[in-house]
């Protein structure tokens, strides 16, 4: 129910931006749909919506990154289409994006103009623009010597120069994708005193966020996208947080008839006070103080937005997390310490991650060896691999899992999206783990076979394996897990039972909203 | 990309496997250095008589074993004369370390250098700076341009090919088939005892019927006399421009058999080397590229006590084969002083090896 | 669906065209044609010169052979041609100079070797330092050693004495084996010696687990470890088979050469990689295999007698094996 909130009122000058029934697709899959979106000189525009509603590819299109979309974009009342990054940079939009574009061993001055160096005849003019650095920064509140290697620098200072570089641009239009993810308190605070300077000199800002602080603070208006669709746009103050919300979540919801919990099993993973720091020494720990109980037999979803520290959870539970954890983790009553992914194997832990072609799968092996990659051992007595016994397994695996392939010999990367990650559940499947960490386990995964993982992940737990889940789609959260524990930022921010888990509910915990 | 932190046993197995190596390494190098290292250090038995004189030696690089041989014959020669310290200095084939080298010869002010340079032109101007602060400066084997220097000491490598075909001739009496292994075509020493051997079988009716460039490699030369011998059922004789180029052809004869048919003439005549398989048989005749070191010690003695010196002593070569090798081989002598004509900015010869 | 055990993947025709192993092969077969035309006198048609050109290729194809372990792993190893001169020279010195026997000899080489490859594989994996950064190290450390141990001569059968002479010993019989030939003179011990290589190395990297996870850490090395791969241990290992072949190519050069030439082996390095390219296995890892590789040695064991009959002057073949090379491997880049 698309809500049209353009109240007649004052004469609205020609906005800055217009953009009208954009659309895009990646191959088969439809990521925008007819979206409208406007930005006006002197104001804050959040954009909002859960992950993979859009918000980033919509951005992309205004920064010049993608080039083929349907629909049309107007800047300052005349159409325009960028056909490169430096095309968009040119006519004033600055994008900040949320990964980091900065060169590690480059100064921050040369940073800072990277692509835009001010020169005569190619001869750098290092004054002015040592000069123009340092202001650019002080507006910031950031004073540091502009000559040192970015990278010598922590990352919320990083951060800081990221925008500074945008800021250098003299755009007045600028796009901020999560620009505090690495901020605290004061730097914040700066943060938003040089926004609040931009818009009086008439910038238009679109700012996207999952903190409700922030929107509240900052936003003039606030736009909504669901699924790729336009689902509103409003002035704030007509637009309170649960309604907010709602439009972020807005789907009937029938919960599945689920098996029923658990109660007297035993305790297979206990965390107290997990704490984990991120290698580099940011001064916000990725994942801080979280306590949880996992039985056997059930499933905990995790659920968070980007930067809320879950996928970390997982892989330092597993061993593979860069930098330092502490606090206690009991594995069935007995410490144990994560200190390498093999160690978390022989424990009985098995980690589906959430990019099977980066850290899932070898994508030049064969779908057998694949199934086998973590089974060796068993399968190679004295180091001779027994070749029939691991086909065997191979076979009985893609059997169980439902996998359709021409053949098991066939390299895994010809296989669709859900048959590879039934190989990587499978691999982790024949090593009969005691807990499973699951990561995004049915991403990029069609209709179909997200069924079948369902089915599958029912049937694990109710054989005794304990499955930690994090997903990002609400409903194949509510549908699945037994409970739900909502991290924001790295902390547990709300804990829910089956009964008790609401979309919105879960929503508002996990953009950091106190529950009321 | 983090550094596995869990795996002790892997770092403790690198560092047992390097302080193997390295304890390996040393133990073989201490039983091996008593036997190999040339010392620097003159007899001091009783002091000097005379005057003592200190002559710096600056040789381009010591990788090429015929250079080590150079140093040690120039030692051997000082040692007879206690009078005689010798500074030896390794460039390691660096043109700018050389230079660096004679700059702090000068500084030192040394009674004599002796110098086998690396290249011609970089080292022409300290060498003259040295001539005109004084000290005399003997070239070994390798040329620097003009004449500013006090004494050219080298060999003759056309000479040498013009020796070895006329030798060639005399033995296969005036005709036969031969293979030709050559050296590295791009350096002197190769184009001239390749164009110094045609001359010397000019008008003979002696065929080449193999040539192949080997570039001084004992395995290249085995390999190019492989496919001669696949190609050719009938060859005389084998004349390698170089004594490893002349076992590696005849390695390549043994194994099919042939080479007692066959005739094998190399040129270098190391000791240790090219002697010895004139003396085990294996090479018929092998022509000496003489070092100079031991004239450059004569000469020096000359230069010191203030007599004249000609500019440019061309070295004479030996002939070794079976017959003579015992008696320390025939000398063949150097054309007179006037015949030869030095060639101002000619590549010098590097060492084959 | 089901897998019976028994299932053959099924190739169409254009599927086949496309395997690495059917491209290797069609240019050896070129190559052979090549040579059946340019036959240089008819040395091509005797047995003989196929005999030897099989010994010519066997030094770089028993490096090539350790070259391809590695470059499967997703790393590579400039080191085996110093090692190789190391190796030779320390065989000399045992065989000629201290008159060892074999079997106290030939162990102490190999270990030399391995012990070689394993220092490069534990600083590239422990330290995270590329391999090709490593291995140039312990090619310069590996060369220098080689001209400590034997003096900066070559270690031959001319021993030099005390007070400056030289006594002459004979060659060692195992030196003399090694440089023979069986089957009533067909086959050189050599050859032999490449092939057993080739065996054992097909084993280790198609048979044994260790071989797997080889490819799997060339592969996505991020997520062999993730799959509990011990991908540190692996490189160790990889390299140190890679060091291990390198002191077999020594000891055959030492055997071949009746002496150890701390010069020896310059480049080679650059000739296995050009084998191991031929043959087909991607240099980034993860596909290929030992069978590409002996088709790669054949290919360039063939032009290079191909073109020593017919005596082409060096710089033309210079030129022409360029060429060569960069022809097979476009040929190699269709594929996917």
């Amino acid at each position: 129910m698309p809500l049209h909130a353009d109240r007649p009122g004052p004469p609205t000058p020609v906005p800055l931006l217009r953009m009208a029934g954009i659309s895009k697709s990646f191959g088969r899959q439809q990521v925008l749909r007819e979206v409208c979106f406007d930005l006006r000189p002197g104001e804050v525009h959040v954009l909002a919506g859960e992950n993979g509603a859009g918000k980033s590819t919509l951005m992309k299109i205004l920064g010049g990154v993608h080039t083929d979309y349907e629909g049309h974009l107007e800047l300052r009342g005349r159409p325009v289409r960028f056909r490169s990054p430096r095309d968009a940079a040119a006519h004033g939009v600055a994008v900040i994006h949320q990964e980091l574009s900065l060169v590690r061993d480059l100064s921050v001055e040369d940073n800072i103009f990277l692509g835009r160096e001010q020169s005569t005849l190619g001869w750098l003019r290092r004054g002015p623009q040592r000069r123009r650095a340092i202001d650019v920064l002080a507006l910031l509140g950031v004073r540091l010597d502009v000559r040192r290697p970015v990278g010598s620098f922590s990352i919320a200072t990083q951060q800081l120069i990221e925008i500074a570089k945008a800021l250098a641009l003299e755009a007045d239009l600028l796009v901020m994708d999560e620009p505090t993810s690495a901020l605290q308190g004061p730097e914040v605070e700066r943060l938003f005193a040089c926004i609040a300077g931009l818009k009086a000199r008439g910038c238009g800002i679109v700012y996207i966020t999952h903190r409700m602080e922030e929107v509240y603070r900052l936003a003039d208006r606030i736009t909504v996208l669901r699924d790729g669709n336009h689902i509103g746009t409003s002035p704030t103050a007509e637009l309170p947080a649960p309604l907010l919300v709602r439009q972020m979540v807005g789907r009937d919801l029938s919960p599945a008839a689920a098996a029923s919990a658990p109660t007297a099993a035993e305790v297979r993973l206990r965390l107290d006070g997990f704490t984990l720091r991120s290698a580099a020494g940011a001064a916000r720990p990725v994942v801080q103080d979280v306590s949880l109980e996992l039985r056997s037999g059930e499933i905990l979803g995790l659920a968070g937005l980007e930067g809320s520290g879950n996928s970390a959870l997982l892989w330092g539970l597993f061993g593979a997390h860069d930098g330092p954890a502490a606090g206690s983790v009991l594995l069935d009553g007995r410490p144990y310490r994560p200190t390498s992914p093999r160690k978390a194997i022989r424990h009985g832990l098995a980690l589906v991650t959430n990019d099977r072609q980066r850290t899932g799968l070898v994508p030049a092996l064969s779908v057998a060896r694949n199934f086998t990659l973590a089974s060796l051992p068993q399968l190679s007595p004295g180091g001779w691999v027994n070749q029939t016994a691991e086909y065997r397994v191979a076979a009985a695996l893609a059997q169980a899992l439902g996998l359709r392939a021409a053949s098991l010999r066939q390299p895994v990367s010809t296989l669709s999206g859900g048959n590879q990650q039934k190989v990587v559940l499978g691999k982790w499947l024949n090593r009969n783990p005691r807990v499973l960490l699951l990561d995004e386990p049915t991403r990029g995964v069609d209709v179909g076979a997200k069924q079948e993982i369902y089915a599958l992940m029912r049937q694990w737990s109710a054989a005794g394996a304990a499955i930690l889940l994090i997903t990002s789609e609400l409903p194949e959260l509510l549908l699945l897990s037994d409970r739900i524990l909502v991290l924001h930022r790295g902390q547990v921010a709300a804990r829910f039972d089956r009964g008790d888990a609401t979309p919105e509910r879960i929503l508002h915990a996990a953009m950091g909203g106190q529950l009321t | 990309m983090p550094p596995t932190v869990s795996n002790r046993s892997t770092c403790l197995m690198t560092i047992v496997a390097a302080v193997a190596l390295i304890a390996a390494a040393l133990s073989v190098t201490h039983a091996d250095q008593s036997a190999n290292r040339p010392q620097a250090k003159p007899p001091a038995s009783q002091p000097p008589p005379a005057r003592s004189y200190t002559i710096g030696m600056s040789q381009c690089n010591l990788g090429e074993p015929w250079r080590v041989q150079m140093n040690a014959e120039i030692k051997k020669a000082a040692e007879a004369h206690p009078n005689l310290k010798v500074v030896f200095k390794d460039a390691q084939n660096d043109t700018l370390k050389q230079r660096a080298h004679v700059e702090e010869f000068v500084s030192a002010k040394v009674d004599l250098i002796i110098i086998s340079p690396k290249e011609a032109a970089p080292l022409t101007e300290p060498v003259a700076k040295a001539v005109a602060a004084g000290i005399p400066v003997i070239v070994l084997d390798r040329r620097v341009l003009g004449d500013q220097f006090t004494c050219f000491i080298g060999a003759d490598n056309k000479l040498i090919g013009r020796e070895a075909g006329k030798w060639i001739v005399k033995k296969l009496g005036g005709k036969g088939k031969v293979v030709e292994l050559k050296g590295l075509m791009t350096s002197t020493p190769g184009q001239d005892r390749h164009t110094g051997f045609r001359e010397g079988i000019k008008g003979s009716q002696i065929e080449i019927i193999f040539e192949a460039d080997m570039k001084w490699l004992e395995p290249d030369a085995r390999k190019e006399m492989e496919s001669a011998l696949a190609r050719f059922d009938h060859i005389d004789l084998v004349y390698a421009h170089n004594d490893p180029g002349a076992h590696g052809a005849w390695l390549a004869a043994k194994a099919a058999g042939r080479e007692k048919k066959i005739m094998f003439v190399g040129i270098d005549a190391l000791p240790h080397e090219g002697v010895m398989y004139v003396k085990k048989g294996v090479l018929d005749a092998t022509f000496e590229y003489p070092s100079g070191g031991r004239e450059a010690i004569e000469t020096a003695l000359k230069i010191l006590a203030g007599e004249k010196v000609p500019k440019e002593i061309t070295l004479g070569s030996r002939l070794f084969t079976r017959e003579n090798v015992d008696q320390g081989g025939e000398p063949l002598g150097p054309p007179a002083a006037d015949e030869r004509k030095p060639e101002p900015g000619a590549e010098p010869p590097p060492k084959s090896e | 669906m089901t897998f019976s055990p028994e299932s053959r993947p099924r190739f169409a025709p254009a599927e086949l065209i496309r395997q690495p192993a059917f491209t290797a092969l069609l240019a050896l077969v070129l190559v052979f044609v090549l040579g059946l035309l340019f036959s240089g006198d008819g040395a091509f048609y005797k047995w003989g010169t196929h005999r030897d050109a099989l010994r010519q290729a066997s030094v770089y194809g028993i490096l090539a052979c350790g070259m391809t372990v590695v470059i499967i792993s997703a790393g590579i190893d400039l080191s085996v041609g110093s090692v190789l001169a190391l190796v030779a020279v320390c065989f000399s010195l045992f065989g000629i100079h201290w008159q060892w026997p074999a079997y106290a000899a030939i162990p102490l080489c190999l270990l030399i070797g391995a012990a070689c490859g394993v220092v490069s594989g534990g600083l590239a994996a422990r330290f995270g330092i590329q391999p090709f950064v490593v291995t140039l190290a312990m090619m310069v450390f590996a060369r220098g050693l080689a001209k400590t141990v034997s003096g900066g001569m070559k270690v031959s059968t001319a021993i030099r004495t005390a007070d400056g002479d030289y006594s002459y010993v004979e060659v060692p019989d195992i030196f003399r084996a090694i440089d023979s030939r069986l089957l009533d003179g067909n086959l050189s011990v050599v050859s032999l010696i490449f092939l057993v290589c080739v065996v054992l190395s097909w084993l280790c990297l198609a048979r044994l687990r260790w071989g797997r996870y080889l490819y799997a850490i060339g592969g996505n090395e991020p997520a062999a470890r993730l799959s509990g791969v011990p991908v540190a241990a692996m490189k160790m290992l990889a390299y140190g088979l890679c060091g291990l072949f390198a002191a077999v190519a020594g000891i055959c050069q030492a055997a071949q050469e009746q002496q150890g030439d701390p010069e020896a082996g310059v480049g080679y390095e650059l000739n296995a990689i050009a084998i191991v390219v031929i043959g087909g296995t991607s240099l980034m890892g993860g596909r290929g295999g030992i069978g590409l590789t002996l088709l790669g040695t054949l290919i360039i064991g063939y032009i290079e007698k191909i073109l020593s009959i017919n005596a082409v002057p060096e710089a033309s073949r210079l030129m022409l094996t360029g060429a060569i090379i960069v022809a097979a491997v476009l040929v190699q880049r269709r594929k996917a």
